[in-house]
């Protein structure tokens, strides 16, 4: 039988629920409009008034907001509240020189962490259960928002955070975890470890795994759900919007539906910003009607998505996307960071590369693999193999200082690299990360 | 002294590259007198003393090849049991570390031709001038 974290809000009406993000909206542009200078000149740029705004149906009026304003805005241009109101900083991972970083005030912690415990009850989590949070914990949304949310909802929360795969396994099986939380790709080499250490699902009392962070396929989520014998659940969330918990998924494990009281979700055509109708292909943009501190309209995620209110047989009526196809801009996620290619033509200019260079992705062993070919110096040619080892491994250092993951250096020759005439290729992503859409 | 110039270029690890490096020296009518690669998992050094050091260097800019030119020591030993390990030990003696060394044959079927790469060429062509070890120069190799 389905449960709910709070069946009121999860299950109502389409009427109510429009009825109830058309007066947080309202409320919500209010209150950026008065307390945030740097959307507020949006606006009147558009030439949009907050008495323009009466509900929902005039959204599309809002200007939108990007990564770009973000990082224009950093650290607090885009922050609604006093600082001595906000209780926590959160931020994304690896971003170029100005990272993104999120304030929140205790009632949006407390919001925050109600969307993860509805994520947790439809995973079938309560009180009873034994929740591992083997997310990083620290600036990353991962650990503290499932963290939050498993106090929420009562579980023996053991915040283990990523790493050392072997400790994870046996306080699995000595403390019996029962809820496994973490990125889907540590998730299926939790569960390769498992049959190396010589265990078998039986050995632990794992029922249910919730994984987000970065993309993966159905057939990733069987395999998983194989290894470990437990249900795997989808999750989404982004830094700028809360973190874990935008969107989760349930029972029926066919999309995500999306917290909507907390998140009014668009759809546009990335191109010219106009809405889609439901169903169609575009990038989904969030605004957030209950953030506090740092409340985003119109933010513009770049993640390629669908949605669905076609009626879901758990009962909620929250509306659902569909796991995001690729993204409208150039961004990666590799182990669970966020990487653009202009981070690492940025490293190589500065350690004196030239900015030609070719970014390959790959899956192996469940773990993403980065190698990046660079087209050595003729300056710095040594005719010592050692000096230009040497080289490669500085490189790297470099480049895992900008992104927070070890890539590996492939010096080429020069100009070895095609030049294009267009837009030049530079990642070649091999990961199948996404299902055919054609099923 | 008598340090000998060797020419380094770089190489991708990948098929026909060693081929391209000689099409080029070929067509400039460039004759190798010695040569070595080191190979790495990504990419190979080739090394060599070419007969003509400043043309060889040319055509291969020319052709957006990394090259690099670096001064080495070339000696002549016999070609006899023991010669090399003498030649290591008068090396070792004065605490010389060797990079990396390759053999190539000379005019004379009763001696090999060594190229020695140590960081510190003065102090190790002295000690094998002491040692009474027949150095080479370019001219010498030039005219193999």
């Amino acid at each position: 039988m389905e449960r709910y974290w709070n069946e009121e809000i999860e299950c109502m009406s389409r009427e109510d629920m429009k009825k109830l993000q058309d007066e947080r909206l309202v409320a919500q542009v209010k209150h950026v409009y008065e307390n945030v200078k740097y959307y507020r000149d949006l606006m009147d740029e558009k030439g949009v008034k907050p008495e323009d705004i009466k509900g929902t149906d005039d959204l599309y009026k809002l200007p939108f907001l990007s990564k770009a304003d973000l990082r224009e805005a950093y650290p607090y241009g885009l922050l609604a509240k006093p600082l001595s109101d906000c209780v926590r900083i959160q931020s994304t991972s690896g971003t170029t020189g100005k990272r993104v970083v999120a304030f929140y005030t205790q009632n949006d912690v407390d919001m925050w962490e109600d969307c993860v415990a509805r994520a947790i009850t439809a995973a079938g989590g309560t009180d009873e259960d034994v929740c591992h949070v083997a997310y990083g914990y620290g600036l990353f949304t991962g650990g503290a928002g499932i963290h939050g949310g498993s106090h929420k909802v009562g579980c023996l929360t053991l915040p283990m955070s990523s790493g050392n795969t072997e400790r994870q396994i046996t306080f699995m099986r000595d403390l019996g975890s029962t809820i496994l939380c973490c990125t889907p790709s540590y998730a299926a080499y939790i569960g390769e470890t498992v049959h190396e250490m010589g265990l078998t699902p039986d050995d632990l009392k794992l029922k249910a795994g919730i994984f987000g962070a970065e993309p993966w396929t159905e057939e990733m989520r069987r395999s998983i759900e194989k290894s470990l014998g437990i249900k795997a659940y989808d999750i989404y969330g982004l830094t700028e919007i809360s973190g874990p918990g935008v969107a989760f998924e349930c029972s029926e494990q066919s999309g995500m539906h999306i917290n909507e009281d907390n998140f009014i979700a668009e759809i546009i055509n990335p191109d010219t910003g106009e809405v889609l109708p439901e169903g169609e292909v575009g990038e989904l943009v969030f605004t957030s009607i209950t953030k506090e501190a740092f409340p985003l309209i119109r933010y513009r995620t770049r993640d390629l998505c669908v949605l669905s209110r076609k009626k879901c047989s758990c009962g909620r009526t929250l509306v659902k996307m569909a796991k995001p196809m690729g993204r409208s801009d150039d961004m990666m996620i590799i182990r669970g960071v966020n990487v653009f290619p202009s981070q690492i033509e940025t490293v190589l200019i500065e350690q004196g590369y030239s900015p030609n260079y070719l970014i390959e992705v790959d899956r192996k062993n469940n773990t993403d693999t980065l190698d990046i070919s660079v087209e050595m110096n003729p300056d710095q040619f040594s005719d010592k193999v050692k000096d230009m080892q040497d080289q490669e491994k500085a490189l790297a250092v470099a480049i895992k200082t900008m992104l927070g993951i070890n890539p590996k250096v492939h010096l080429v020759s020069p100009k070895s690299i095609t030049r294009s005439e267009g837009k030049a290729v530079r990642v070649i992503d091999k990961r199948k990360l996404i299902d055919n859409p054609a099923k | 002294m008598s340090n000998v110039r060797q020419i380094s270029v770089f190489l991708d690890n990948r098929p026909n590259q060693l081929k391209g490096v000689m099409a080029i020296l070929k067509n400039g009518g460039i004759n190798i007198r010695a040569l070595s690669v080191a190979d790495t998992k990504d990419f190979g050094i080739l090394r060599m003393i070419v007969n003509d050091t400043e043309k060889a260097v040319d055509v291969l800019k020319d052709a957006s090849y990394a090259v690099a030119v670096t001064e080495i020591l070339a000696i002549s030993i016999p070609d006899a049991p023991g010669q090399l390990s003498r030649v290591l030990d008068i090396l070792g003696s004065e605490n010389v570390n060797i990079e990396y060394l390759y053999a190539f044959t000379g005019a004379s079927d009763k001696a090999v031709s060594f190229v020695i790469r140590v960081d510190d060429n003065e102090n190790a062509a002295n000690a094998l001038t002491r040692g009474g070890i027949i150095q080479l120069t370019e001219n010498d190799i030039a005219e193999m």
